[in-house]
């Protein structure tokens, strides 16, 4: 959510810079290696368009003293002057035809350019769908999801952005400064050095308010995330705000928050929109040196006035491109750490292949088995040192502990999401190694402690674990899993769609969608992640009690918080700190008298 | 722009006063070229330098006068944008404020956020843009060629027939790109959307085998917002390409007639630099004012998604008609009648025909799975939703005739989940009573087994963060507890508040309550039979209706459901407890 909020205020001010300007350089030409060619037509391009940019204003100099001198002449014979072919209309077609080869270049170029760096950010993107596939479970613990989708859509964006102007205004800018400043040193230097001070003062200036503006962007920057978090703590607590009459109050803390916002914004938007009229009056002072200095020159014929209109002219030409040179650069470097970390994404270290020749099961019996297994998230803690369990076809297995005690990494290593360092773990006596993933986890069907709905209706959302189910078998399964009943009190029954936040439904609906999803998988293996945690208890038992039939002869693993449905569990397994401390059935748990036994006392005193 | 306009309107003295400042710049800007214009002519037909200093010292003061405009101008536009952002953020809220859960639910919690922060944001920046680049358009195309007809009437005529085709110009370029720049923006919603499904779902995703799917479905979504993308870029290229195009043809036509009009001394030779610089810079505000058109349906949508916000009837009002009763000391503090509720647009009740009443000093419970309602009993009573059909009564008044303030005055409520707001604990604690002192705070922390703040660094200062995840969900329900019960009232409900508390703490909890309470009613919602079986009365429900009521031996003789819950949860062993 928060990165959502971020984006619209990006006030364009990124300072990041590459770290290896040469070598992200280097790949992204070999990522645009299917666009070689058409950068290749750009540059043509754009060197005539430069020449011609240059060319006409001289050109246009040339008809203006022609057209004066006519002019003149025709005064002094005391007649009119008109344009004709031969006094400056050919000329002035000359110039029309100039122009227009100038503006079918720029033409040309453009649009071979609007559709480069969106072909770069959809080659990189469709490249990172694919690594999204391959990059083990580790990496999405280990990164922010935000983070991770700013990388696909900001960090992209920001380059397209960047270089669908920038490219082309790199190449047109730096032949257009360099070409005009030549033919305004061969006009005039004086006027010409006029024009270089001013555009150094403009360049200072943009530069202080610039640094100025950045700090008071970041004030705004984090008035919003005030204001976001105030907003996201009032709408989460709004129920207790309601009954506990906290409308005042709760009001007035936002108007307050808004007020500062609003405070921030004005300073941070006003430095913004001072610069241009702040370059503007700098420029205008030049321009008036150069008028006033260049009339002088007129009066004394040192310059015509065909090339002082020119001259303006070639001022407009660069001073722009000047002004936004440093911008570009910056835009530019940004959008190359963009890039760098999109490569950085594209570079991730990724899982281990399937085996080559894979061992294949057909139809699961569901026995499974660790022997003597080894793991650790990292390398230098291992959790689980020497865990050896057997799960026949059919028997029901539950894990407990307290939270924390890593209990999902059970499921992370039978479900193959993260490699175990040491034993085997078999599947019908098969090593999980020596299957594909997709086999494997073919044989499972399991209900995260984390729903998960995608925006969709009800009924796709059901039918995910299963394409091509017909709606009867969507419907059995939901009443299977009780959600049958919600689902038809909602507007539009099946069909309802739900948002991207699935705010429309409660936490427990979800679940119940999630367990009706399983229900049509109808799997070999069923995993049960503290699934039923937000249910109650009668539904928790009329679940279990209906998987009871669904995996007749199957094998589940059900990790619950509450031992009052695991008690006639064919094996338990007692987790802490990510390794497993004991095992046996209920009975001889208790006997045993050891962490379970104090567990369950502490349920049921 | 009907809700800009109505947000706008205190600030119309200022709108006045920064479209003034804007016609000042754009003024100096046109009058630049007309003094160049002016230097030149005298200076190819002979006239001194110290005219041509005096007309410098003029350009100067000139363009000063302009860019104090343009900086005042933008000074008072950036605060107006600023105070409306304000203004529509404090509205959105203080609306949301009066919404129900159902009201709010139309739009979900996030969707709130985007429409109070981003969505307002890109209002606040168009409304800059739109005073900033479009209010002045008229009055640079209306100056410039008054300019020009000063000049010279032919000229006059061709710089407003230029005019004219730029207009034209931009209104076909805004039919094109209106649409064109919606779909963009849904696209980009698409592809975040489908990406962090994708990024959150990973397990699910990879457990069903489903890579090779998503993988589609994503560039699927990525070649969709390309194929936009690029036609927007070549909407762009073109609009630049046939504006530098108009520039030149511009120049080359003004030549061409100011060649002849100064042929026949109508015009000067310098006229025609103005003339041409008069041309460029409306050339240059219809375009730049093109580049922010493009942007304002954005604003619209944005606009229109706060405008429902703010038009959307509260679900729940006041009766302003009423006086409220004063509390009585009715037998019976809460007594619904018939109750029946069905959310809007469902086709089944979600309860249906319920009839209990909760005594002064008795305990009352609700037990029932998932789904069957009971929850939604507690939120009728608060008044968070309006019955369908039946009635609720509070003290014998029926609470749809009592104002929100005073019947939620009179109930203190444990929400199901768990929440406290960020900041210290006795802040929380105020909450329930403003004028508690640290005593009273420590004894109903006692009360709700909460005593472990105690052993907190700082104690009641401790802070707790948003929602109050730093502490353990058993603690949270604790502190949550006590501060339903530092508030004085009628009626205490506790919906599921018992659910993450062992049974040692809840048995304690319980004992405690009952000295706590024991003027008032209690309702407890419950799924724990071990919570409720001591309850006075038990109600059962069962999707939505009641299954049976009585207390936990005659319920566990004559309720079939009841005893099902009953002995999955206890075993058998203790169920006559």
């Amino acid at each position: 959510m928060d990165d959502n909020n971020m984006e619209n205020f990006d006030d364009g001010f990124d300072l990041s810079a590459p770290d290896n300007v040469r070598g992200t350089l280097k790949r992204l030409w070999t990522s645009v290696s299917d666009q070689h060619r058409r950068l290749a037509v750009v540059l043509i391009s754009v060197i005539f368009y430069t020449v011609l940019s240059i060319a006409a204003p001289l050109y246009s100099a040339y008809i203006v003293d022609l057209l004066w001198a006519k002019i003149q002449a025709a005064f002094q014979d005391g007649t009119a002057f008109s344009i004709s072919w031969d006094s400056g209309g050919k000329d002035l077609l000359f110039l029309l035809l100039l122009y227009l080869a100038a503006g079918a270049f720029y033409l040309l170029q453009s649009f071979l350019m609007a559709s480069f760096a969106e072909n770069l950010s959809l080659r990189l993107r469709n490249e990172i769908s694919q690594k999204l596939s391959r990059l083990p479970l580790s990496f999405f613990d280990q990164n922010k999801p935000g983070a991770v989708l700013s990388r696909i859509t900001n960090d992209l964006d920001k380059m397209s952005e960047a270089f669908q102007t920038g490219v082309l205004k790199l190449f047109t800018a730096a032949g257009m400064i360099a070409g005009s400043l030549i033919m305004m040193f061969r006009f005039s230097i004086l006027l010409t050095i006029i024009f270089l001070i001013f555009m150094g003062l403009s360049l200072l200036v943009t530069g202080w308010v610039s640094a100025r503006t950045l700090q008071h962007a970041l004030t705004r920057q984090q008035c919003v995330s005030d204001v976001t978090s105030l907003v996201e703590e009032n709408y989460s607590g709004r129920t207790i705000i309601k009954s506990f009459n906290l409308e005042q109050d709760s009001s007035g803390r936002m108007h307050r928050a808004t007020q500062d916002l609003a405070d921030a914004s004005r300073k941070a938007d006003f430095m913004i929109n001072s610069i241009n009229p702040l370059i503007r009056l700098i420029n205008r002072g030049g321009q008036i040196l150069i008028a006033v200095f260049g009339g002088n020159m007129l009066l004394n014929g040192t310059l015509t006035v065909g090339t002082f209109q020119a001259f303006f002219q070639y001022v407009n030409q660069s001073a722009e491109p000047l002004t936004e040179l440093a911008f570009m650069i910056n835009s530019m470097q940004s959008s190359l750490a963009s890039l760098e970390r999109v490569y950085r994404l594209l570079d991730e270290p990724e899982m281990i292949p399937d085996t080559k020749v894979p061992d294949h099961i057909e139809q699961a019996e569901g026995a499974v088995e660790f022997r003597h297994v080894r793991f650790g998230y990292t390398p230098e803690n291992t959790l689980m040192k020497d865990v050896s369990f057997k799960a026949d076809p059919g028997q029901k297995i539950a894990v407990v502990g307290s939270t924390g005690a890593g209990k999902t990494t059970l499921i992370n290593l039978l479900m193959r999401f993260y490699e175990i360092s040491g034993g085997d773990i078999l599947l019908d006596g098969k090593n999980i190694q020596d299957l594909t993933r997709a086999n494997l986890r073919n044989c499972f069907g399991m209900v995260l402690q984390d729903t998960w709905l995608f925006e969709g209706t009800i009924e796709e959302n059901i039918a995910y674990s299963r394409p091509g189910a017909s709606h009867e078998e969507i419907v059995a399964a939901a009443k299977a899993a009780r959600a049958d009943f919600f689902i038809r009190t909602l507007p539009h029954g099946y069909q309802t769609v739900l948002s991207n936040d699935a705010e429309n439904i409660s936490v427990g609906q979800r679940q119940l969608l999630t367990i009706a999803r399983v229900f049509l998988r109808d799997p070999a293996v069923l995993i049960l992640d503290e699934a039923t945690s937000s249910v109650d208890t009668r539904t928790e038992i009329e679940i279990v009690r209906a998987m009871g039939r669904l995996m007749k002869n199957r094998t589940s693993f059900v990790i619950a918080h509450r031992l009052s449905t695991i008690i006639d569990a064919d094996l338990i397994l007692v987790m802490q700190d990510g390794t497993i401390i004991e095992q046996g059935t209920h009975k001889s748990l208790l006997a045993a008298g050891g962490a379970y036994a104090e567990l369950y006392n502490s349920q049921f005193a | 722009m009907k809700l800009i306009l109505q947000f706008i309107k205190p600030y119309r003295k200022q709108i006045i006063f920064v479209v003034l400042a804007m016609i000042l710049d754009v003024a100096g800007g046109l009058l630049i070229p007309t003094i160049t214009a002016d230097i030149i002519n005298n200076g190819i037909g002979g006239g001194s330098l110290p005219y041509i200093i005096r007309q410098g010292i003029l350009m100067a003061a000139v363009s000063l006068f302009a860019s104090l405009g343009a900086l005042a101008g933008s000074y008072f536009c950036s605060d107006l944008a600023a105070r409306l952002g304000r203004d529509i953020r404090n509205a959105v809220y203080d609306k949301s404020l009066l919404f129900s859960d159902s009201d709010l639910e139309k739009f979900g919690t996030a969707s709130m956020i985007t429409r109070t922060l981003s969505d307002i944001n890109i209002i606040q920046q168009s409304v800059i843009m739109f005073i900033q680049m479009i209010l002045p358009v008229p009055a640079v195309c209306a100056l410039g060629i008054i300019m020009a007809f000063l000049v010279d009437p032919f000229m006059g005529w061709i710089l407003s027939g230029v005019t004219a085709v730029l207009l034209l110009m931009t209104i076909i370029v805004m039919k094109i790109a209106a649409p064109l720049f919606e779909r963009l923006q849904s696209l980009l919603d698409r592809m975040n959307v489908v990406i962090r499904e994708n990024i959150t779902g990973v397990r699910v995703v990879r457990a069903f085998g489903k890579e090779a799917y998503e993988e589609d479905r994503m560039n699927m979504a990525f070649g969709d917002y390309r194929d936009s993308s690029v036609k927007a870029n070549r909407l762009f290229a073109g609009l630049e390409s046939s504006a530098l195009l108009i520039i030149n043809l511009i120049i080359v036509a003004l030549l061409f007639a100011g060649g002849n009009r100064a042929g026949s001394g109508f015009i000067r030779m310098g006229d025609i630099t103005a003339l041409i610089e008069y041309a460029i810079l409306i050339l240059f505000y219809v375009i730049m004012a093109q580049f922010v058109l493009i942007m304002l349906p954005r604003a619209s949508v944005c606009a229109r998604r706060i405008q429902e916000v703010l038009d959307t009837e509260p679900e729940i009002t006041d009766n302003v008609s009423t006086v409220p009763s004063p509390s009585s000391a009715a037998e019976d503090v809460i007594r619904l009648q018939n109750v029946s509720f069905r959310f809007a647009d469902a086709d089944e009740d979600t309860l249906h025909n319920i009839s209990f009443h909760c005594r002064r000093g008795q305990t009352t419970a609700v037990v029932g799975s998932t789904g069957c309602g009971k929850s939604t009993i507690a939120k009728l009573i608060l008044r968070f939703h309006d019955v369908t059909s039946g009635r609720i009564l509070l003290d014998g008044t029926d609470i749809r005739e009592l104002p929100q303030h005073e019947l939620r005055n009179r109930i203190s409520y444990v929400p199901q989940k768990s929440w406290l707001f960020s900041g210290t604990i006795a802040e929380n604690l105020k909450h329930g009573c403003s004028d508690a002192d640290e005593e009273q705070m420590q004894k109903i922390l006692a009360c709700s087994q909460a005593d472990f703040v105690n052993s907190l660094p700082g104690g009641l200062s401790y802070r707790a963060s948003q929602g109050g995840t730093n502490f353990s969900g058993g603690q949270r329900q604790r502190l949550s507890i006590a501060r339903a019960l530092m508030k004085p009232a009628e009626l205490y409900i506790f919906d599921d508040s018992f659910s993450a508390l062992d049974f040692k703490t809840d048995a304690a909890l319980r004992k405690a309550l009952q000295k706590e309470t024991k003027d008032s009613a209690v309702l407890i919602i419950a799924q724990r039979i071990s919570t409720i079986m001591h309850a006075d009365q038990i109600i059962v429900l069962e999707n939505g209706k009641i299954a049976g009521s009585g207390t936990h031996r005659q319920l566990l003789d004559n309720c079939r459901i009841y005893r099902e819950i009953a002995e999955s949860q206890m075993k058998g062993e203790t169920l006559y407890g």
